[in-house]
């Protein structure tokens, strides 16, 4: 008897399928994209659609198996379907079980940057009234060691962090000894302006990374990072090449902020992280903390803007990339890593539920808890919605219990919100409530007046329409998405 | 500007209408009047719409309602085997029947 079954068994001709779930979103006029539950894709027209959805696609088509083994539809050859989805649906959400696995430590609110851009740093001698003490980092190590995450990251941030180094050297010796079972790993946040060789050692020691600020060449780096002594960019460059000389060249990593001036400069400032060997970039999208969430005109205004100086930028990085030069753009790839992959890359923004004290929770200098780091800049600015609790004052279950997360997460879960619940991109999206509270005073917003909704959705429909008219490019974001 | 569109309720929901309506929530505003046969859409633009975008965006309003109504007729299909995935994909109970 043979092990296979008779060709008519493939060739049966009854239409009867079932439909799995799946949603769809136009990207132009003729082309349609469909996600099924986990977040697999499939382009197609809109006559497949009405086919489909009215049980009228013929089995012969390409698009039946194609629809069929990326589980938009089952039949009677394909009844597993509704398992695998179920274990893939598993895996997606696997990592709440994890719980909070970044803890960032604001260890001093002290900077000698005065950036326009920053809403914590101070410009102060006061080291008590800015700088995190020992009473409240012990506390949080505390904290941070109860997380069910066996793998923690503690981020180091500022103001200048490395301005309160002798506190960081504090927390790495106090949690490494009082860790058990985790996988500890410690990075820096710095302007790098005051590291010193000596810092650097003590950093190679105990295997701390370093994650710096690098906005451009030197003519917009230091006029958005202004600094005594106007030196920003020469700080910084000195900084990357010291640490790359002490700790190794991966060692270092370095974010760009995107600020007006950065608009109209993508490709200078793409070729500055070339000129200096990083791998990619990370064209981060404008910060509404600050004077841009007082005007929301002007909010909306960047929102369209920011998406064309990403587009100039995703173009030349791609021209780069076809020239033969391999570098990346870090929030295309975060994109990418959640359409083609079931693991999360881990970006707060871009979580659902929200990342916001699951994934990521500040330690303030002064012992307040906040739910990410954009929480705490709220709170600078006088909303304290996303706090905690208090280091001080609070148990593991007040703060991880408490009324300010757990509403907020509840809230703004985007299989729930209004337009969200039905688009075909949630899956690579995010809730970030912290973002629509800033700008509209609620957890959920309306997303047709979001310009979160309007830059992903932009970036989404790009990024797609990119990978289908230029298999080039679908390599390569394939690539990206490892 | 304020333009009316209609639409038979024996072929679209008042729930479908609201949520096409819904997205196009920074462009009109909607009032819906409910007749025995059908359901009366004005649509308030403001001032500062010309007759060209509002004809645009009614058409896509239009478009938007058909698309809702395909989600509408997927999402009740497909409605029990959903659930029957998230119960199971969530629980190791084995208290959750697969049929």
């Amino acid at each position: 008897m043979s092990k296979f079954q008779g060709i008519e068994f493939y060739k049966k001709s009854d239409k009867k399928y079932h439909l799995l779930p799946f949603r769809f979103i136009n990207l132009t006029e003729e082309k349609l994209l469909l996600t099924n539950l986990v977040g697999e894709y499939y382009l197609t027209d809109r006559k497949v659609l009405d086919d489909l959805v009215h049980h009228q696609l013929d089995r012969e088509n390409l698009a039946y198996s194609n629809l069929r083994s990326r589980h938009f539809l089952y039949d009677e050859q394909t009844s597993i379907a509704k398992n695998l989805l179920k274990i893939k649906y598993r895996t997606k959400f696997n990592r709440l079980a994890d719980f909070t696995s970044l803890h960032m430590f604001v260890v001093s609110l002290r900077c000698e940057h005065s950036c326009p851009y920053c809403q914590v740093s101070r410009q102060s001698d006061d080291k008590k009234k800015y700088d995190m003490s020992e009473e409240v980092a012990s506390k949080s190590i505390d904290l941070t060691l109860r997380s069910p995450s066996k793998n923690i990251k503690i981020e180091f941030q500022g103001g200048e962090s490395l301005l309160n180094f002798e506190l960081i050297k504090y927390i790495v010796e106090e949690a490494k000894s009082r860790n058990v079972d985790k996988n500890l790993g410690f990075v820096i946040a710095t302007n790098l302006a005051v590291v010193t060789q000596e810092i650097l050692d003590y950093c190679l020691m105990h295997d701390i990374h370093i994650s710096t600020s690098l906005d451009g060449p030197k003519s917009l780096h230091n006029k958005n990072r202004p600094r005594p002594g106007k030196n920003s960019y020469e700080k910084t460059i000195e900084g990357i090449q010291l640490t790359r000389d002490t700790l190794g060249f991966d060692k270092v990593n370095a974010l760009m902020t995107t600020t007006e001036a950065s608009l109209s400069m993508p490709k200078e400032i793409i070729d500055e992280y070339l000129l200096h060997n990083f791998s990619g970039i990370f064209l981060r999208p404008l910060s509404p903390y600050g004077f841009a969430i007082k005007t929301k005109k002007f909010n909306e205004y960047n929102a369209s803007r920011w998406f064309e100086f990403y587009k100039q930028g995703l173009e030349y990085i791609i021209k780069l990339n076809k020239e033969g030069i391999r570098f990346r753009e870090f929030y295309t790839s975060t994109i990418l890593k959640k359409i083609f992959t079931l693991s999360d890359p881990g970006y707060v923004d871009l979580m659902s539920p929200a990342g916001i004290g699951i994934a990521a929770v500040v330690y303030n200098y002064d012992g307040n808890i906040f739910a990410s780091d954009e929480s705490r800049m709220l709170a600078e600015m006088g909303e304290n919605k996303f706090k905690m609790g208090n280091v001080l004052h609070d148990t593991y279950k007040d703060i991880f219990l408490s009324d300010a997360l757990l509403d907020p997460l509840e809230d703004s879960f985007a299989l729930s919100v209004p337009m969200c619940n039905d688009c075909a991109f949630e899956n690579y999206c995010g809730a970030d409530p912290v973002y629509h509270y800033a700008t509209t005073n609620d957890f959920v917003g309306r997303k047709p007046e979001s310009d979160f909704c309007y830059r992903n959705m932009n970036a989404f429909k790009y990024i797609f329409n990119r990978m289908d008219s230029d298999k080039f490019v679908e390599d390569l974001f394939m690539s990206w998405s490892k | 500007m304020e333009i009316e569109v209609s639409f038979d309720l024996k072929v679209y929901s008042l729930d479908t209408l609201k949520k096409a309506a819904y997205r196009y929530i920074n462009v009109f505003s909607i009032n819906f009047d409910i007749q025995p046969k059908q359901v009366r859409c004005t649509l308030a633009f403001t001032d500062k719409s010309t007759p060209d975008q509002c004809k645009y965006y009614v058409d896509q309003f239009k478009k938007e309602v058909l698309d809702q109504d395909l989600r509408n007729t997927i999402k009740n299909e497909t409605e029990p085997v959903r659930n029957l995935i998230l119960a199971q994909a969530f629980s190791k109970t084995g208290l959750v029947d697969d049929e």
